[in-house]
């Protein structure tokens, strides 16, 4: 076959795969006079695929991180961004496996960390995935997300305000939000436990704004994967503003009790400033409308009746 | 001139490969390497947390109606694939591709294409 044939080839099958997501990107909301403004409520951030080659915008601000960022769909439904419980290529979402065995990025377990995990059953897609209405995840009862859960799971768009002692970061998953102390205390000494732990956080540079964080009820799971913590779990968050409109986030896991090791559940994931007038829509979780769901069809569709 | 074609086909094969799929999150129970397609008059749609949920009557061969009930996901994703709370109405005719549930019981997860009336209904890639 002639090298020109082959690329010809080549060209219209990248076509014929790429023209329905063209299509798709392009296509025109349904024909309504109102639809044809800008909307002012429930805003949809733009998708990764947005941010491609895009330059940025200006400099950063110093010292100065607020503002409502978003994650472009880092959802992580199958678990922390930086070690997702899946096989390599992805596959595995289905559930099956008793453990992590084979997952693209393995965590290193401690023998008490892999018990706790086993105990743990997720409903997002993963190796270890079970039907949605038999998973024991507090968060599927609508139990607190806590941190970091909330932060691994639905990210999504986050609204950061800085005040003269305190950064207060609000997220729309669970209605979640979170104080971190800059006014230079300590964090306290064995603590009760909270589910969104105790926060200072500090400036290293004029750009890099750094948090830790202890004192996590280990109640709420790590990540949706049914990652596990204990009560000595202590969260290390960098925040690098990189540019006016991006932020490189990265977030550290130690837990001596669990992982024989720290690691990075996320690693540099870019957060995009949205425009100062984009409102967040609501993502709340109500046990009355889980339960609805749950009769309609979470609990329909448990393959082996006996486990419910 | 031969390598930089190697590179090109090597490209674009691997273009046709990564064509994105919506995520399901019920892998477990549906059969989503299995798609169907079904096609039936709506009764409810309910644009609600933590699913959306259609249901629709679904007529088979021998004139027996059996109740559907398709699920996506909550309404900022659904919205961020075109959908609204007004998408469909009860008495709409739909016919959707989904993932059916391995139990074999009438519930699916939406997975790809969904005709209105005998018209396309266009989403995004969200």
């Amino acid at each position: 076959m002639s090298n020109r044939l082959v690329v010809w080839i080549m060209m219209v099958m990248a076509a014929w795969v790429t023209s329905p997501l063209l299509r798709a990107q392009t296509a025109a909301p349904k024909a309504a006079a109102d639809e044809a403004k800008p909307e002012k409520w429930n805003n949809i951030p733009p998708p990764r695929s947005g941010y491609k080659n895009k330059k940025p915008s200006g400099t950063a601000p110093r010292r100065d991180i607020s503002g409502i960022w978003d994650s472009a769909q880092s959802l992580g439904t199958s678990g922390a961004p930086e070690h997702v419980a899946l096989l390599p290529g992805g596959r595995g979402q289905e559930g099956g496996h008793p453990d992590e065995t084979g997952i693209a990025k393995p965590l290193p377990y401690t023998p008490a960390g892999l018990a706790a995990l086993k105990a743990n059953h997720p409903s997002g897609p993963g190796v270890r995935q079970v039907d949605a209405a038999l998973s024991n995840d507090p968060a599927d009862k609508c139990d607190p997300l806590g941190f970091p859960y909330m932060f691994l799971w639905e990210f999504r768009t986050i609204n950061v305000v800085q005040t003269p002692r305190q950064v207060v970061m609000l997220s729309p998953f669970y209605g979640n939000y979170r104080v971190i102390w800059t006014d230079g205390r300590e964090l306290p000494k064995d603590p009760d436990p909270r589910y969104n732990g105790y926060s200072v956080g500090k400036w290293v540079d004029d750009y890099t704004f750094v948090v830790e964080t202890t004192g996590l009820n280990p109640r709420s799971w790590i990540d949706h994967a049914g990652r596990p913590h204990s009560d000595q779990l202590q969260v290390e968050e960098t925040y690098h503003r990189v540019s006016l409109d991006t932020i490189e986030y990265t977030m550290k896991i130690t837990d001596a009790k669990m992982y024989t090791e720290p690691w990075l559940a996320d690693d540099k994931l870019p957060l995009h400033l949205m425009p100062p007038d984009f409102d967040i829509p609501e993502l709340l979780c109500s046990p009355s409308e889980f339960g609805d769901y749950n009769n309609q069809v979470g609990g329909v569709v448990i393959r082996d009746p006996s486990q419910k | 001139m031969t390598n930089q074609l190697r590179f090109m086909a090597f490209a674009f094969g691997f273009l046709v490969l990564s064509v994105p799929l919506f995520a399901h999150h019920g892998a477990a129970s549906y059969d989503t390497g299995k798609p169907i397609t079904v096609t039936g008059t709506v009764t409810e749609y309910i644009w609600t947390n933590p699913h959306v949920l259609l249901k629709l009557d679904v007529k088979g061969d021998s004139g027996d109606i059996t109740h559907w009930v398709v699920e996506a996901w909550n309404p900022v994703t659904q919205k961020s694939r075109g959908w609204t709370k007004d998408t469909f109405k009860p008495g709409d005719e739909v016919s959707a591709e989904i993932a059916p549930a391995k139990n074999k019981q009438p519930v699916g997860e939406v997975r790809g294409r969904i005709m209105i009336n005998g018209k396309e209904f266009k989403q995004n890639a969200g």
